[in-house]
């Protein structure tokens, strides 16, 4: 049953979701359109709704201060962090299950324990001991970095998927002869799908766009697309231009992603919070 | 059945070594990137290290710590970042529970079309978010520019080049980022209240906003409780937004403490202080989300 609401209502709530709107796509509309216009257009005000776009931002950024090498070492990066974590997480997750329930349950809460620390704390001493180990420069550092940032995180988020799937249907699958370890691949990970499709854009989006490690775990050879955004950010003065070109080389492909995942991200989202 | 449900759930006091074994590789990574990390930064923290830790000096005891009681630069950091962490987090309840009331309220139609648009600022880098609101709030900007119509000049409101207003400008800059985030979890929330609470309170005459306070809100707790265990932690950890957009300053107003841990670190590279400071900042992050995160786990487990 809905409320029947009065005109001003109605008026008033259009009005909220245009400013919503507004507010929400401006900023990204700036961004993209500013990778496009000429180097003084960027600075002029009021902006033009019309002009011609150019692309010689994009060619500078790709040519002359390689990022295409950045676009794929964050492709790397981050696809190497997603099946890492996917597969460590949801075998652990699978791990609890089994466990007697009940002590299972309580780990995959204090799981949530590792958002709290500060990504700074684990990140000076990681930097020593892989400057120690001569990782630094190397994709192993970014990715185990990464991996810090999310494989809690997915742990939790499978458990919470795994929590849905009847017990009955596994000890189905035992009175048929499968054994737990069969019952992984057979059973499991079928139903998991979903899940799965929702770690990989919530984890692809943690790793694309995490800057504090990649900042300090990486060198000119392995750096992503972040970092090579913060190099155009001087203390006091900005290359819109080119700024604006790679911040729509890092933009545009996870967006895209994400559209068409929208469905898995944001039930990767709710999962969680709304079960509690 | 019951004989069968055993065989399924052999529990670890039986000596039942696979639930161990696929948990492994996790409790390995774990292990290698944050247990081992944190211990060693905290034995770091009591001595004095140079950049890199290719040389571990002197042990110096808790001076990193008292340090820290005499730095009142850090000591600002911590208050500012407490300071940011309550502006975002009520910034985005409030625009995040009025986003989702409107979205629920809305079209099937219209919430289909505006529910993808809304998630895109989620999906940008924290580094664009703030590079995106540097350009909003230069001085001879769009900001400036818009603001311009209405009389309102660098005097009336200085934006990011006043200490006064600057961590606001940060604060809006996080609002816009993660609002969106909040009106997914809550918009979810929201549809789990069943239909019929609405309805009786409707038939006992109850206005919109007074069901808003006495059924949506109360219904809502643990959702509220679970979002802010989840994403309100970042906000003590804020560092991207503000590297982008002011580098701290002006006047270290917005220096968060994790970007002033990290200039002591990597700039003036004294990293045994860096470490100490670091400590701090997750023992604050400890004691400030502790106690939700306490409340949120005893209710879920019982």
């Amino acid at each position: 049953m809905r409320f029947k609401r009065k005109w001003y209502t109605k008026l008033m709530m259009a009005a909220i979701t245009a400013i919503a709107l507004i507010w929400t796509l401006v900023p990204v509309y700036i961004v993209i359109s500013n990778s496009v216009r000429k180097t003084l257009e960027i600075k002029e005000m009021p902006p033009k709704l019309i002009f011609t776009p150019t692309l010689s931002h994009f060619e500078k950024v790709l040519t002359l201060d390689n990022f295409g090498k950045y676009f794929s070492n964050s492709i790397i990066i981050s696809l190497s962090t997603i099946v890492l974590t996917i597969l460590a997480g949801t075998l652990a997750a699978y791990g609890l299950k089994i466990c007697k329930s009940a002590i299972g349950q309580r780990i995959s809460n204090v799981l949530l324990l590792g958002k709290m620390v500060p990504t700074i704390t684990v990140m000076i001493p990681l930097f020593i001991m892989f400057n120690q180990m001569h990782l630094t420069g190397t994709y192993v550092a970014p990715v185990l970095a990464h991996c810090s940032l999310s494989l809690f995180f997915v742990t939790w988020l499978m458990a919470n998927f795994m929590q849905d799937i009847p017990n009955e249907l596994l000890e189905a699958a035992s009175v048929m002869g499968c054994s737990r370890l069969k019952a992984f691949p057979l059973v499991v990970v079928p139903l998991l799908k979903p899940a799965i499709a929702s770690a990989t854009i919530l984890v692809m989006q943690s790793s694309w766009n995490e800057l504090l490690f990649s900042l300090t775990l990486t060198n000119i050879k392995t750096y992503p697309l972040t970092v090579g955004v913060a190099k155009y950010v001087g203390a006091l003065s900005v290359d819109w231009g080119k700024c604006s070109a790679a911040a729509t080389l890092t933009i545009v492909p996870i967006v895209i992603v994400g559209f068409f995942m929208q469905k898995y991200l944001v039930s990767g989202i709710t999962a969680g919070a709304v079960k509690g | 059945m019951k004989k069968k449900q055993k065989i399924f759930y052999l529990s670890l006091e039986k000596g039942d070594l696979l639930p161990m074994l696929l948990m492994a590789p996790t409790i390995l990574i774990m292990m290698v990137v944050m247990i081992f990390p944190l211990l060693y930064g905290l034995y770091l923290s009591f001595f004095k290290v140079g950049f890199g830790g290719a040389t571990v000096g002197d042990f110096i005891g808790v001076q990193n710590y008292i340090r820290f009681f005499s730095d009142t630069t850090a000591q600002k950091t911590i208050v500012n970042t407490l300071f940011f962490s309550v502006g975002a987090i009520a910034g985005d309840m409030l625009l995040g529970t009025i986003g989702a009331v409107l979205l629920n309220k809305m079209s099937r139609a219209l919430g289909n079309i505006c529910r993808p648009l809304m998630t895109i600022p989620l999906l940008v880098s924290p580094l664009i978010v703030g590079l995106i609101w540097r350009y909003i709030y230069d001085p001879s900007g769009i900001l400036y520019w818009l603001l311009g119509h209405v009389g309102i000049g660098m005097e009336q409101f200085p934006g990011t080049s006043s200490s006064a207003t600057a961590l606001l400008c940060c604060i809006i800059a996080q609002w816009w980022e993660v609002v969106p985030f909040y009106i997914i979890v809550l918009t979810a929330g929201l549809l789990a209240i069943p239909e019929d609470y609405y309805e009786a309170a409707y038939v006992d005459g109850a206005g919109p906003l007074r069901i808003f306070f006495r059924i949506t809100l109360p219904l809502m707790k643990n959702v509220y409780m679970t979002v802010l265990v989840v994403s309100g932690v970042d906000t003590l950890k804020i560092f991207d937004i503000i590297y982008a957009l002011t580098s701290g300053g002006p006047n270290n107003s917005t220096m968060s403490i994790s970007m002033y841990a990290y200039n002591q670190a990597f700039v003036i590279s004294d990293m045994g202080y860096a470490m100490a400071l670091s400590v701090i900042a997750m023992v604050v992050s400890f004691l400030v989300f502790g106690i939700p995160f306490l409340y949120n786990n005893r209710k879920s487990i019982t």
